[in-house]
């Protein structure tokens, strides 16, 4: 068989069948594609204004690497005007983040950019390091999570940035769209599939302008741009994170490439049927709920995978709520007992953490409360928050099972 | 209490011994065909009974496929209008037309015969799947431009023969499978609107609810779940409900057991297809075979997926215009500015089908 040629530009030889699409593509132009349409993305949604300083939270990972170049090239081409900047966290992961941050300091050079660094150690006195050794390997990826969160923001005021884009991609928004169909939640559904999270409660705005790359393709573009990024998975992460949507994610690219935009598709406009009066109040509760969304996600490659025994854990809590609405019937009021059908959605209200400040919806924000278990050297506590976290909607029940816990313990 | 002497009674009537175990509760055949009940019935209870004898009550559509679910329904629905005619002031809340579609490959005879039998009060009728031509007139101009120019329909042959060939022009899987639903959902809707009647009541259990929701996220229609797999207003007029949405498929199953009449109704599932390679599946299938088996392991996450779509509130703005085919909007809800359905999605943009009925058109790349 012959060899094709480009798809595109009708001249050059095939190398690349387009994941999207499966559209043949030359080399040139599929970096001109790729770029075209985060320049598309990235004008569509308005993320920029000229003069804006902009930090890209960078992991050493093949989709903040390519970020980062992207959007370096597409602010000298289309000349957005942006004075762009790097801002690492340093989780204090040896053999896994010290390697990255290496990456990461070859890219400042590469891009000629300021690389600014912001360590779990000096912010909260702990490494993760030093939290695995002392709650184990199960559920820390909670704690990562929850201080990554907040370390990009004050890693962002530190620099006086109003800005930072990360390196989410299709792959990822289309997880999450899946993952909040599986729990049922409805809130997060409303607004985790939005390009924007910004607020008046953090001076921090972020957005994700990768948002509709496909993994394939960001894995590609860095291949063919010979891109300087780090491979390696976290080393605290060889559970099943989020395996589920995940894996029905992969199955379902195998059997209809769109699917991945498809489902972006859908969740983009589910978002917009959730109740309006549920789906929170204003804007800055709104992005401040999305904000502690993202905080309870992992890091990169992993964002927003919690801990493996979620969907145990809400099977038991769901079979729990079924085993009561059951007795309820056994007391035999159940044709009397009809309740509307109305669509009722949990109502989750934004306050600031008392201890740091900290948008939060409890009186004292998770990193604090995560905080306040580690040094009180109580791991127990571990157990509390991660359940705390994953079930945000958790029956009172449950609430009150952790209550006693932590008075049995004080 | 003296009682009888019973191995494993009820935990309701304490009165029989258990013969079923359902949600961790041992009961016996009646306690639990009464579990299974009250749930529809609450669901029906929004038909209020008429005051007078001659008032008209609504006419109800039920679409019957001889499955378990299906079949489920119909013997609850029949048993709900019984204790209704059983009462000291009979009248009914509602009046069931059976609708039986026969696919193209098989017909249900015996069943058809059996259900009339074991459930004569109700209005039967069946009308081959071709018949979409009669029942949704446009259906002959949507499928010329659906198809595209290189599809030739002769419209001299047998309305069978013309529907085959069209089915035959979609390639994938997945999107044959997308597009008989949606013919199906139109014959349905276009038989209820000649038949006068006011809802379509899905025979859908809570696992085929939760593998259609995450199947229709997974083709780029999430907008549609609010009539889809949501109790609500379809496109067309007619209320969409799914009565069996508390129910699992392996439930209905045990349901099927306790209720012997239904054993000459329902047709068997056909078998799981012996694909083995995830590619050659289709995404409504995968999805199925997703929410059977996670679903033995996490039913009650399986549960909230159908629960989580039916929170869903249809957009309130009448004036986005809605696809020929499926009768989704075409473009994006109200309120989303996302730029999938926009720019991202390339090719056509003056079309008069939806992002979703798009994606399994015949010369699709996908």
């Amino acid at each position: 068989m012959a060899p094709s040629t480009c798809f595109h530009c009708h001249q050059a030889r095939a190398i690349i069948i387009r994941p999207k699409n499966r559209h043949k593509l030359c080399r040139a132009c599929f970096l001109q594609i790729f770029e075209a349409e985060v320049h598309e993305t990235i004008t569509g949604a308005r993320l920029f204004y000229p003069g804006e300083r902009v930090a890209i939270g960078a992991s050493g990972g093949k989709d903040s690497t390519v970020l980062a170049a992207v959007l370096k090239t597409l602010n000298e081409r289309y000349n957005y005007g942006l004075d762009l900047c790097l801002l690492s966290i340093d989780e204090g992961i040896r053999g896994y983040r010290d390697d990255s941050l290496e990456t990461v300091k070859r890219n400042a050079v590469q891009y000629d950019m300021p690389l600014e660094i912001v360590g779990y150690g000096e912010l909260y006195g702990w490494t993760m390091d030093q939290v695995v050794e002392q709650i184990g390997k199960k559920g820390n990826c909670t704690y990562c999570g929850v201080f990554r969160r907040q370390a990009l923001d004050r890693g962002a005021a530190r620099l006086a940035i109003k800005h930072v884009v990360t390196g989410h991609n299709a792959d990822d928004v289309a997880e999450t769209v899946m993952m909040n169909m599986l729990r049922g939640d409805v809130p997060r559904l409303s607004r985790g599939t939005n390009i924007v999270t910004d607020s008046d409660a953090s001076e921090i705005k972020r957005s994700k302008p990768l948002k509709y790359a496909y993994e394939k393709e960001i894995v590609l573009y860095a291949h063919h741009r010979q891109l300087d990024y780090f491979s390696t998975e976290c080393i605290y992460s060889p559970e099943a994170f989020r395996g589920s949507a995940r894996t029905l994610i992969k199955d379902l690219e195998k059997i209809r490439p769109s699917s991945i935009l498809d489902i972006v598709k859908s969740g983009e406009d589910m978002a917009a049927l959730v109740p309006q009066e549920r789906s929170q109040g204003g804007k800055s509760r709104q992005a401040a709920a999305a904000a502690e969304d993202e905080s309870a996600g992992g890091c990169g490659s992993q964002n927003g995978r919690s801990s493996g025994g979620e969907m145990a854990a809400m099977e038991k809590q769901l079979a729990a709520n079924d085993a009561a609405e059951s007795r309820e019937t056994e007391i035999g009021h159940p044709t009397k007992s009809f309740r509307p059908t109305g669509k009722q959605v949990k109502v989750q209200t934004m306050g600031y953490c008392e201890k740091c400040g900290y948008i939060s919806s409890n009186r004292i924000c998770k990193a604090c409360s995560l905080l306040e278990g580690l040094n009180r050297n109580r791991p127990k506590t571990a157990i509390e928050v991660s359940v705390g976290i994953e079930d945000e909607e958790s029956s009172t029940t449950l609430r009150r099972q952790m209550e006693r816990t932590h008075l049995t313990n004080s | 209490m003296p009682g009888k002497d019973l191995m494993h009674p009820c935990v309701d009537c304490k009165d029989a011994e258990s013969l079923f175990t359902v949600r961790k509760r041992q009961l016996c055949r009646d306690c639990f065909i009464h579990f299974v009940g009250s749930k529809v019935n609450r669901h029906m209870s929004k038909y209020p009974r008429p005051q007078n004898l001659e008032d008209p009550c609504p006419q109800l559509l039920l679409p019957l496929s001889f499955g378990v679910s299906s079949s489920s329904l119909l013997r609850q629905l029949d048993a709900d209008i019984q204790r209704q005619l059983n009462k000291p002031r009979p009248r009914k809340s509602y009046d069931l037309h059976i609708l039986v579609v026969d696919p193209l490959s098989a017909a249900y005879d015996q069943s058809y015969e059996a259900v009339q039998k074991a459930f004569p009060m109700h209005t039967y009728s069946r009308v081959p799947f071709h018949s979409v031509f009669d029942y949704v007139p446009e259906m002959q101009d949507l499928m010329w431009e659906y198809a595209g120019p290189q599809f030739a329909d002769d419209p001299s042959r047998p309305d069978q023969d013309r529907l085959a060939a069209f089915r035959a022009a979609i390639t994938t899987a997945t999107s044959q499978a997308d597009v008989d639903s949606v013919l199906l959902t139109r014959l349905v809707v276009g038989f209820a609107q000649k038949a006068g009647c006011e809802a379509v009541l899905w025979g859908d259990s809570d696992s085929r609810l939760a593998a259609k929701t995450l199947a229709e996220v997974a083709k780029g229609r999430g907008a549609a779940l609010t009539w889809r797999a949501s109790d609500g207003m379809s496109p067309w007029g007619l209320r969409f409900e799914y009565p069996l949405r508390d129910w699992s498929k392996v439930e209905l199953q045990q349901y099927k057991q306790a209720c012997p009449e239904l054993a000459d109704i329902v047709v068997p599932d056909n078998p799981p297809s012996d694909n083995v390679l995830t590619k050659n599946l289709s995404i409504d299938e995968l999805m199925m075979r997703y929410v059977l088996t996670q679903g033995e392991k996490y039913p009650g996450v399986m549960a909230n997926v159908s629960r989580t779509a039916n929170k869903l509130q249809a957009s309130s703005s009448d004036d986005t215009p809605s696809c020929g085919l499926c009768g989704n909007i075409i473009g994006n809800v109200k309120g989303n500015s996302g730029l999938t359905a926009s720019s991202q999605s390339g090719e056509r943009q003056d079309t008069q089908f939806c992002y979703g009925c798009m994606r399994s058109r015949p010369d699709s790349i996908s």
